[in-house]
């Protein structure tokens, strides 16, 4: 072996050896300043993929529209035009209105904040958000859905965004209970989630539950964490095993098309 | 060659943004593309070991620091009542270690790709990533429990290689530019026309 890849070795095992004694404190605050270093370039470079995104939907609805106008007139077109927009504005209007009422009905404190993207993690489901430390995110704040649907928590917020932990992800925990039954058990995601709709595995329920498929499942809200009667999902099957029964539960929240959610900064205990 | 490997690190750390605006295909079992680690094992096939190692230790602790997950803040009465304990992270600086691997691999058949045939490097690629990816999923069921393996899983690993793999010529394209600016002789065939 050359001296030079002799040194080279040597100094990457002592390097890989002090990576690896690092503490859990130490690790997280090299994230910390990995994600603030590079957050000015992803904010710019979600910028830039946010009008690329929308030029290139423009472009696919000029192409449609293109095909309608050989086939009908323009005036014809030109209010099939203006009924595209006026739905568009319809269903736009109709989000922000259920995010506004949300906001009022909830009896939460809440700040709402948008979806900037899916984080690049191979066997994880996280989410940045568009609040962080600035908005007073902090770390395990719960975070629902317009619809009132449990998301998720933060578990890393940053100046201006914060990642949160999907409740799909295999890490996420929460303690639960089914209505209309005195089953209480363990929720958490699944390592790989494939498909349309994210499937969540409700753990530790008594072998002899009855339970059926489209019952509710709320938060208890014990542990503290997630607050108590927080929908999270529906029954879709159950199987009992040796000691404990499991079930397959369909969550409340439509992940697929997530853009508004909504975080606790106080429950009405605290 | 200083300089050289000055810009890989450059393109490294590149690579670790662009990684960012890289978003899984959800019809093909959530397979993405893994520039980061492509750039590493590219770079491995151009440089000689030492240099491979700094890429590799560079690479899997941005990597980590990018892709661990460390929960906080979990309800710790949810472990009480069902006595387990809360769910492991995988340990910071393990993908040092598979890139390292990884590098090792590539630098294989080094001389292949000096001799100008950069297409089996490329397709070494491949196989290096899902093997990369395969030993990951079996450390995080070994760490985890549950070792839950399903075609969804091989799918996903399968997907994510090949896609990687696609875009190798691309990242190797990039190196024999970068080499050529920084008057780096990565091949046999260029080191034989300079002694003539």
């Amino acid at each position: 072996m050359r001296p030079l890849n002799f040194i080279a070795l040597l100094l990457f095992i002592a390097g890989t050896v002090w990576v690896f004694t690092r503490s859990e404190k130490a690790v997280r605050k090299v994230q910390e300043n990995y994600y603030s270093t590079i957050s000015p370039f992803v904010s710019k470079g979600g910028e830039i993929d946010a009008f690329a995104t929308s030029f290139m939907e423009e472009v696919e609805h000029s192409e449609v529209l293109q095909k309608r106008l050989e086939q009908a007139t323009r005036e014809r077109d030109r209010f099939k035009l203006i009924g595209i927009r006026i739905s568009e504005l319809e269903s736009e209007n109709n989000e922000l209105r259920n995010a506004l009422d949300f906001k009022k009905k909830t009896e939460f404190d809440v700040i709402s904040a948008q979806i900037v993207r899916r984080e690049p993690l191979t066997w994880g489901s996280t989410v940045e958000i568009s609040r962080g430390d600035s908005d007073h995110i902090g770390v395990s704040l719960c975070v629902l859905a317009s619809n009132g649907g449990l998301v998720g928590q933060v578990y890393q917020p940053g100046d201006d965004v914060s990642s949160v932990l999907l409740i799909t992800d295999e890490a996420s925990r929460v303690s639960v209970r089914v209505e209309g039954s005195a089953e209480v058990g363990i929720l958490s995601g699944r390592r790989t989630n494939y498909g349309e709709t994210p499937r969540l595995r409700l753990r530790y329920l008594s072998k002899n539950a009855v339970l059926q498929k489209g019952m509710k499942v709320y938060t208890n809200g014990r542990g503290g964490l997630f607050p108590a009667n927080i929908p999270v999902g529906t029954i879709e099957d159950f199987e009992a095993g040796p000691v404990t029964g499991e079930a397959e539960i369909i969550p409340s929240v439509d992940f697929n098309n997530l853009k508004t959610v909504f975080v606790i900064t106080n429950s009405p205990g605290d | 060659m200083f300089f050289y490997h000055i810009s890989l690190i450059g393109l490294l750390l590149l690579s670790c943004i662009v990684q960012q605006f890289l978003p899984p295909i959800n019809g093909w079992y959530d397979a993405r593309i893994l520039l980061l680690p492509l750039v590493v094992v590219c770079s491995a096939a151009t440089t000689p070991t030492a240099g491979m190692l700094i890429l590799t230790f560079l690479g899997g602790f941005l990597w980590d620091a990018q892709q661990i997950l460390l929960i906080q803040g979990v309800d710790t009465e949810i472990y009480r009542d069902t006595y387990q304990s809360p769910i492991e992270s995988m340990k910071f600086g393990y993908s040092i270690l598979l890139f390292a691997l990884m590098g090792f691999l590539m630098q294989g058949i080094q001389p292949l790709f000096k001799q100008g045939k950069w297409y089996l490097s490329a397709m070494l690629t491949g196989v290096a990533m899902s093997l990369y990816l395969t030993v990951e999923y079996l450390l995080l069921s070994f760490v985890r429990g549950g070792f839950d393996i399903t075609s969804g899983v091989f799918n996903q690993i399968g997907l994510t290689a090949l896609i990687t793999m696609l875009a190798s010529p691309l990242v190797f394209w990039i190196l024999f530019q970068i080499a050529n600016l920084c008057r780096h002789e990565i091949s046999y065939d260029s080191l034989r026309q300079r002694t003539y």
